[in-house]
């Protein structure tokens, strides 16, 4: 980029830039903060058919409009993305994408995220021209969770190529051709392709639309907060929907380094299925051999009394954040109790062709590298408990646990957000907040420590694991506790090898790699 | 019973349904197995192949049916979905069973100028169908076409491989009767 020789300076709507050689028009036009109307390029998918003609521009001395998504960037060019021959161009095509498009905006998912909405708005007519009976194509199945309105279908094909470029299985097709197109799979073999979802995101319109979410939330009833997928250890960066406290869809989120604009299908349905089971809302403790709701000045008391000294075992889940594991290892050292383990729930690789760093992980946990990187040990199934000796469980750890898993123990402290059958046996329950709802980090398979932010409140009086851990380790003569997440990865950052030098505020949304020590192959010796 | 109308004459039909009656296979025997190999030497790739073996179901068929395509993708290594964009993008392939006699009658400019729609509404009723279906004794299917290339000739209408020029409404029923 820096060198001087290969850049072109080109005056865009009025702006000079200086660009790279090869950059095409449109990407030179966002240099100068312009930004050109287009359906058909997607900066994800590398085929550039050009055939929305969304993107024409007027370029001085070029006696026709060209397509500025594949038209090269040259030295001393003027371009006009607004000018009248540009202006007119672009409402030709609005005009013939709206002649057979059904205007059913009000019951349209993609209406208020739609660009056919937006450039109509913004360069289209007020009124139709076209008198005539419009086309009805009606509604199809291309998956068994995807759906496709024909007619509100642009024909763009960022779906088609999206499956034949990057899914690496051409089974997303055009069928028909000119105003009679629609878009189409073979009878009988609808898509089944691991990261199909991704062809919902690329749509432009609201022509491809999840089942799981058609009908379910408007555009702007939705919040948008920043996450990272808890649905295997490459951590893809999502945007999670919320509507009225409930994830409703989880979406990709550009991090070229993870996942570039692409997530898979496992993945969308982590967040939105976790929406579900019983939740700890309030801490609890067993007194009198009953277990009763308790403040958290009450509980946090009440545990740093009764906890003893003597050892134990302890259990971690690979799905919460490195915060908590690493304040929960603390406890642990404080009570004297060794290593602690966990265990990762295993399935089938999947890898995208067309961004091979992308994979769905054999790993189905999130954290796995960051648990490793705090001490806990990988295992396969729980610890023994021996009789009357303390147990410390964190995170979702005892799920598939039977129901008298740790009844034998002497004190008993569960910290997690469900509330599993073997969790009834506990000595003390004290509720966290889940993933979506807090902020936290984890270091996915690669070693990148990732953030996450909060998109959801918890139930009842949840808290984040860090946040009272570290008021019970004040109360045990550890430390002081800490109210802030930034504060609370300083502290971790300052006692972990691995992360020294990491900042909160470094990580940004890109994330950091761990230094060498912490690399996950070192890591797991 | 509402028979299946040509894709031609069916505009206004949502998202085709398949036509599931019954096609020979196409590589199961010598012929086919010959025609494959002959065809698919021609080119480089593979892929090229595909047109003529289209081509080579119509003619074995009269039509090219969801069968005949999935077969033709295994033979030339392309996904059947692919194999159907292709199908579907020109209409000369036959999506649906015709005829013995595919009648096509242009109603483009010229022939339109000279009579096109109404001789084309002649070999309707003078088969008895309506546009697409075939006749009740298996032997016509009328359907409009677009330019034959004939516009000094018009009207002009294909029947399978032969043109007749020239047509008029009253020529019709004499057309038809040179038809076996």
């Amino acid at each position: 980029m820096s060198d001087a020789a290969n850049q072109i300076t080109l005056t865009i709507d009025g702006v000079e830039v200086s660009v790279a050689a090869g950059t095409t028009l449109l990407q030179a036009a966002e240099h100068a903060g312009v930004v050109v109307p287009h359906y058909c390029y997607h900066p994800g998918i590398p085929s550039r058919p050009a055939q929305c003609r969304m993107c024409l521009v007027e370029i001085e001395g070029q006696p026709k409009l060209q397509p500025s998504c594949v038209f090269p960037a040259g030295e001393g060019m003027v371009v006009h993305t607004t000018s009248e021959a540009a202006e007119k161009a672009r409402q030709s095509v609005i005009e013939f994408l709206l002649l057979n498009h059904p205007l059913d905006c009000p019951i349209c998912d993609a209406a208020g995220q739609c660009m056919l909405q937006d450039y109509a708005f913004e360069t289209g007519q007020l009124r139709s021209r076209y008198a005539e009976a419009k086309m009805v194509l009606g509604r199809d199945r291309v998956a068994d969770d995807i759906l496709y309105f024909g007619d509100r279908c642009i024909v763009c094909t960022r779906c088609v190529r999206f499956m034949e470029d990057i899914a690496g299985d051409n089974a997303l097709v055009v069928a028909q051709r000119g105003h009679k197109a629609y878009i189409d799979t073979f009878p009988g073999r609808d898509l089944d392709h691991a990261f199909r979802g991704n062809i919902v995101d690329v749509c432009p319109v609201g022509a491809l639309v999840h089942e799981d979410f058609v009908f379910k939330a408007r555009a702007w009833d939705m919040d948008a907060a920043p996450g990272i997928c808890p649905g295997c250890s490459t951590g893809c960066n999502i945007e999670i929907n919320v509507k009225e406290n409930q994830v409703v869809r989880t979406k990709p989120r550009l991090n070229t380094e993870v996942n570039s604009y692409w997530m898979c299908d496992h993945g969308r349905r982590v967040l939105v299925m976790a929406n579900r089971g019983v939740r700890a809302e309030a801490p609890m403790i067993r007194r009198a051999g009953e277990l009763e709701p308790a403040s958290w000045n009450e509980a946090l008391a009440w545990v740093a009394e009764e906890l003893g000294g003597s050892g134990g075992v302890a259990v971690a889940s690979a799905s919460v954040s490195n915060e908590a594991l690493f304040y929960t290892r603390t406890l642990l050292n404080h009570l004297g109790i060794e290593g602690g383990t966990f265990e990762v729930e295993e399935g089938a690789e999947v890898t995208l062709a067309g961004f091979p760093k992308l994979k769905l992980r054999a790993e189905r946990a999130p954290n796995a590298t960051g648990a490793a990187l705090h001490g806990y040990r990988r295992s396969e199934g729980l610890p023994e408990v021996v009789d009357g000796a303390s147990l410390v469980v964190l995170g979702d750890a005892l799920a598939e646990a039977p129901a008298d898993y740790g009844a034998n123990a002497g004190f008993f402290l569960y910290i997690g957000s469900h509330l599993p059958p073997a969790a009834g046996n506990a000595t003390a329950i004290l509720p966290a907040a889940a993933v979506p709802e807090m902020e936290g980090t984890f270091v996915n398979y690669e070693g990148r420590v990732q953030r996450f932010h909060r998109a959801l409140r918890s139930p009842g009086v949840a808290r984040p694991a860090w946040m009272f851990l570290s008021r019970l380790l004040e109360h045990l003569g550890e430390g002081t506790g800490v109210r802030e997440i930034g504060d609370a990865f300083g502290v971790m950052a300052a006692g972990t090898e691995a992360m020294q030098g990491l900042t909160w505020g470094g990580l940004g949304l890109r994330g950091e790699l761990l230094s060498e020590a912490g690399h996950p192959a070192v890591a797991a010796e | 019973m509402t028979r299946p109308l040509h894709p031609a004459a069916a505009s206004a039909q949502p998202f085709q349904v398949a036509d599931l009656r019954p096609t020979e296979r196409l590589f199961e025997d010598p012929e086919g197995q010959d025609r494959l190999e002959k065809v698919v030497s021609r080119y480089p790739e593979k892929r090229a192949a595909l047109l003529p073996m289209l081509g080579y179901a119509q003619e074995r068929n009269g039509w090219i049916s969801d069968e005949n395509m999935a077969e033709i993708a295994g033979a030339l290594e392309l996904t059947p979905a692919y194999v159907r964009s292709v199908a579907t993008f020109y209409t000369m392939y036959n999506r649906h069973p015709v005829g013995r006699h595919l009648i096509q009658v242009c109603t483009c400019i010229s022939c339109h100028l000279n009579e096109g729609q109404e001789v084309f509404e002649q070999f309707l009723s003078e088969t008895g169908t309506r546009a697409g279906e075939i006749s009740e004794d298996g032997r016509y299917t009328v359907i409009e076409a677009e330019c034959l290339g004939a516009c000094g000739f018009a009207t002009a209408v294909q029947v399978n491989d032969r043109y007749f020029e020239n047509v008029t409404p009253d020529k019709v029923p004499a057309i038809l009767d040179e038809l076996d």
